[in-house]
């Protein structure tokens, strides 16, 4: 029996590696471990007021801060049954696709593709390939300049509170960001180009369950109560106030992330599920750039997540480009928040973060003071299916030496995109 | 000249501060290129994790037992260390209510599992080890990043606002949230250096800057109190950021 350790892995977010056992071709034991210190902070926000609750739990993660933001201000409103104004819901809508444009630029083009083209970090890259460095910063920037203008901070925005906004940008900033976009819209392409001409791999093929937002009227991260998960032909789907049959979290010894499986199957949720689930917004130029990736859906190859977050690249600069106009059309209005009567009751959101399902669920007492709080991160999701696919990697693998195996398990676990801060704070248990 | 050794680090934390870094977008390559960046998890697989360190840049906060001894470590190769970000310098949120049974948070959250978990009460870095210099914020803003590495790379040491956010947000000219509009507002005790980025987009300051260095939590707490607020609410709000925000 031998051990494939990655002690910690890089060009991730946070603090976690992989354990695999191998006797021969059997594997035994396959670890992902999150040794990221428990922060703790959902006990810690019990007894907190309704308004203090999202600036607390924004800071789980920088990179998903503003989902996080967005998703606990959705389940606090929830709770107390507070609708926030049209423009509310397209300017949140605009913020969570700046957050995808900018993690989705920094993972690709700053974590993942060194590993395609054989560097060991962006910056090396960039002293042979400059432009494709500057491409993703370029992309990258676009999508923070969105979230300093609609959140007031590229991380852990401020301008989002209950009931909607401090101050809603003025029609020059909406101008300035469609100036932005338009770039933005060579950029995404130029990307897509650049991930055609980047080799095939494929270090694992088996049939994953995939599980996203379920949004069929309209293409959102943001709106919407109900979860499909998808297998090879078969399909459920789970309402957020069940999302714990989604979840059945267990709590495991080699990490600080909960383990989920959804009807005993691992599942996988990001990009790649997100375009599983919802094939429809796959169309026109998305559809095109599709083909010319050569991906197939549902994919049987985690890899494939790289390519999802390349089309949406594309697809949440066409949305953004949307919104703009619809709120430059229907006129940016200087709105005070919805005003919030806190209630005691339970309240809970799902959205689709950067890195796919976020779920927060909060109690509140009379006076609107928190006495509950569950936060379920994507990267926790994913936990069992990345083990699942280090696995099959492992076992499919031809190459039979540690540092090949040892390659493919960190390129696998990177186009999990995980967010290992995030990982760690899960829920309460029952 | 040889270009500065740096290593830039995460503890636990959000990872935001290191993010900071690489949101530099525009002067990323620039900065990079003035410096030899030997250890960067983060952003790099190559890694030199035992050469001595000009400078080492470390968030997050101290929250295990593996944090410590990452960090003495750190300290042991470094001329100068930093702390970045207010969980370095102030122990941030997961220290806001350090008196908490850490025990009985753990099983709360994890189970019986959770006790066999390498966790501790959250502290900033100085508790641990001897810090240089503090550059805070929740996260640390891009500008005071840049000044502080072109100041190092002079042999200066930056110098950050010394007044509250209260003083910038006068500058804008912002109707004032605490007295105005009776809105629970840490402007008053917190330190400058976000040019008043929420009461300017009138959301009254958490704190997330940690204290001023003349920071007067007792008079705050008293003109809040006169405004009918709770004194537990408002000890726990000066305290989420920085423990040390609170009067005593």
């Amino acid at each position: 029996m031998s051990k494939i350790v990655i002690d910690h892995l890089a060009r991730v977010e946070g603090h976690g590696g992989i354990t695999v056992e191998v006797d021969g071709d059997t594997v035994g034991n396959v670890q992902f471990d999150v040794f990221e210190g428990a922060r703790l902070l959902e006990p810690l926000v019990r007894g907190k007021r309704y308004d203090e609750v999202a600036p607390v739990l924004s800071r789980i993660c920088s990179i998903c801060s503003v989902a996080h933001t967005l998703t606990s201000l959705k389940a606090t409103e929830n709770a107390f049954a507070v609708r926030v104004s049209p423009q509310t819901e397209l300017l949140r809508e605009l913020l969570f696709r700046g957050e995808s444009i900018e993690s989705h630029a920094l993972h690709l083009f700053l974590l993942a593709v060194p590993d395609y083209l054989n560097y060991p970090s962006a910056i090396a890259l960039s002293a042979d390939k400059p432009a494709v460095v500057l491409l993703g910063l370029r992309l990258k920037k676009l999508g923070n300049l969105i979230q300093e203008t609609i959140g007031g901070r590229a991380i852990h925005p401020v301008n989002a509170v209950p009931g909607g906004f401090g101050k809603a940008p003025v029609i020059e900033q909406l101008i300035e960001l469609r100036s932005a976009l338009m770039q933005g819209v060579s950029d995404s392409d130029a990307a897509m180009d650049l991930m055609t001409t980047l080799p095939q791999v494929d270090f694992c093929h088996c049939d994953t369950v995939y599980a996203a937002l379920r949004t069929p009227s309209q293409d959102s991260y943001y709106s919407g109560d109900e979860v499909m998960a998808v297998s090879d032909g078969s399909r459920a789907i789970v309402h957020a106030t069940d999302y714990k049959a989604l979840t059945n979290e267990r709590a495991m010894p080699h990490s600080h992330a909960k383990h989920s499986a959804f009807r005993e199957k691992p599942f996988m949720v990001g990009s790649l599920a997100r375009l599983t689930v919802n094939p429809r917004r796959l169309i026109g130029k998305l559809a095109v750039a599709k083909k010319r990736l050569k991906l197939q859906l549902p994919a049987d190859n985690p890899m494939d997540n790289n390519k999802a977050q390349a089309l949406e690249l594309i697809s949440d600069v066409e949305r953004a480009l949307e919104i703009i106009e619809q709120l430059l059309r229907a006129g940016i209005k200087d709105e005070p928040p919805v005003p919030v009567q806190p209630r005691a009751a339970t309240g809970t959101a799902i959205t689709e973060a950067p890195r796919g399902l976020l779920i927060h669920s909060y109690t509140y007492d009379a006076e609107g003071r928190i006495t509950a709080a569950d936060v379920i991160t994507p990267t926790a999701l994913n936990a069992a299916s990345m083990e699942m696919h280090f696995r099959k990697a492992v076992e499919q693998s031809a190459e039979r030496d540690d540092a090949t195996l040892s390659r493919k398990l960190q390129m696998i676990a990177r186009a999990y995109d995980p967010c290992i801060s995030c990982s760690v704070h899960l829920l309460r248990r029952q | 000249m040889n270009k500065p050794t740096v290593g830039i680090f995460g503890l636990t934390g959000c990872a935001g501060d290191q993010l900071v870094i690489l949101n530099c977008e525009d002067r990323l390559l620039d900065l990079v290129a003035l410096i030899d960046v030997r250890e960067f998890l983060m952003a790099s697989s190559e890694n030199d994790t035992a050469c001595a360190l000009d400078v080492a840049l470390v968030e997050g906060a101290v929250v295990s037992q593996r944090d410590a001894d990452r960090l003495r470590a750190i300290r042991q190769r470094a001329k100068i260390l930093v702390a970045l970000g207010t969980c370095a310098v102030w122990g941030g949120v997961a220290a806001m209510d350090r008196g908490a049974d850490r025990r009985k948070l753990l099983e709360e959250v994890y189970g019986e599992t959770g006790l066999s978990y390498d966790s501790q009460p959250a502290q900033a870095l100085h508790e641990v080890v001897k810090v240089d210099l503090n550059i805070t914020g929740c996260p640390i803003e891009k500008d005071h990043f840049v000044t502080a590495i072109a100041n190092l790379l002079n042999g200066d040491a930056p110098v950050y606002p010394s007044y509250p956010v209260c003083t910038e947000c006068r500058m804008q000219e912002n109707n004032c949230l605490l007295m105005e509009r009776g809105e629970l507002c840490c402007g008053p005790i917190t330190a400058a250096g976000c040019k008043a980025r929420c009461p300017d987009l009138r959301v009254p300051c958490v704190g997330c800057r940690g204290p001023v260095s003349d920071a007067n939590p007792e008079s705050l707490t008293a003109m809040l109190v006169e405004k009918g607020f709770d004194r537990q609410l408002i000890a726990a709000r000066l305290r989420t950021f920085a423990l040390q925000g609170a009067a005593q």
